[in-house]
């Protein structure tokens, strides 16, 4: 009896479904108005007589971009070698927290060796690449490029 | 649109955007006359309303303008511009989203007591397109484009730039909760066929 009720349900709601679909592919199609075309044509050629834009200077971009990821990352590595030192030094006001000071040699005593050095101007090109991929991909979805 | 005549407007769709990528404005004139009525309509079937429809065609065909260069001759020119339709329509409502109630509130169609079946039926049609309207972006997108200009689920899946079995599922779970909402639409078909009967028995009479 349930096993019934259940297929006779399924029957019913593949129905409803069929029918839903007939009317939304049965939909009459609207007319666009008679100025329609002319409108867009002259928004196409108001904006064909606009100058065109101005090409990105690449060439000249280029060697800045390299140069302030080269000082950024410098920046940032230089952070780490002298101001985690520093940081840990400082001697914070509460009593529970002051023996939270943070040894120097553990800090800057790995973070200093060259290779760490590089990862993190690494880490900084990265993450000067994925936001200008982000921001030509956010662009492009805006119809801007 | 038969085979034929699609041929010829793929064709003339070439000529015309060769034209205007050699420098030729006017071109682009025989795309929009081609692809107006599409592109319109599938504006309509985003928001419902007509003057907004057009404003957002408009915009579609701007882009294409813009973009024309970016086609790539491999795929088909129809794909490509329905796709950047869709992305332009998606960002336009979501800047200014279409004034919907929810699902649940959404009007119910007219029931069996109407006195003019005919006007019952128009008004199911009607809550039916409105309430896809309500439907989150992410089902209503595939509803409104597989049920629109001849689209398949290749071809709307292709529009969209989403796999096809995603969309099956997505149109799948559209029409679960439109059917939810719309419990009894299959009597009012029903309904329509007798009265279509009858007056077909009447003109035979």
């Amino acid at each position: 009896m349930n096993r019934e009720r259940k297929v006779h349900s399924e029957a019913e709601h593949a129905r409803i479904e069929t029918e839903i679909g007939h009317i939304l592919a049965g939909e009459e199609e609207l007319m666009p108005s008679s100025g329609f075309v002319a409108s867009v044509m002259d928004r196409v050629r108001q904006e064909a007589a606009l100058p065109a834009p101005l090409p990105f200077p690449w060439l000249k971009a280029v060697p800045v971009i390299l140069l302030a990821s080269g000082v950024f990352g410098w920046g940032a590595v230089g952070w780490v070698h002298w101001g985690l030192p520093v940081f840990g030094q400082l001697e914070l006001g509460l009593p529970a927290l002051s023996s939270l000071t943070i040894s120097p040699q553990h800090l800057s005593g790995d973070l200093a060796r060259p290779v760490e050095q590089a990862g993190w101007v690494a880490l900084a090109l990265g993450i000067s690449l994925l936001s200008w991929l982000l921001s030509r991909r956010l662009a492009g979805r805006g119809g801007l490029l | 649109m038969n085979a034929a005549a699609s041929a010829d407007n793929k064709q003339a769709d070439i000529a015309d955007i060769e034209r205007v990528l050699a420098g030729d404005v006017r071109a682009f004139e025989g795309i929009v006359r081609r692809w107006q009525g599409p592109l319109v309509n599938m504006a309509w079937r985003y928001c419902r309303d007509r003057g907004r429809a057009e404003e957002m065609a408009q915009e579609a065909f701007l882009r294409a303008w813009r973009g024309l260069r970016l086609w790539r001759r491999e795929g088909s020119f129809s794909t490509w511009l329905f796709a950047l339709a869709a992305n332009a329509y998606r960002s336009e409502l979501k800047r200014f989203p279409v004034e919907t109630l929810p699902l649940a509130a959404a009007p119910e169609p007219a029931g069996l007591a109407t006195q003019h079946i005919e006007l019952a039926a128009h008004l199911s049609h009607d809550a039916v397109h409105r309430a896809v309207l309500t439907l989150p972006l992410r089902y209503r997108e595939p509803v409104v484009l597989f049920y629109f200009h001849e689209m398949d689920v290749a071809a709307a899946a292709r529009t969209l730039g989403m796999p096809e079995g995603t969309l099956k599922a997505r149109l799948s779970r559209a029409r679960a909760l439109l059917r939810q909402r719309f419990p009894h639409l299959q009597e009012e078909q029903g309904a329509r066929k007798v009265f279509t009967m009858e007056k077909g028995k009447e003109a035979a009479q």
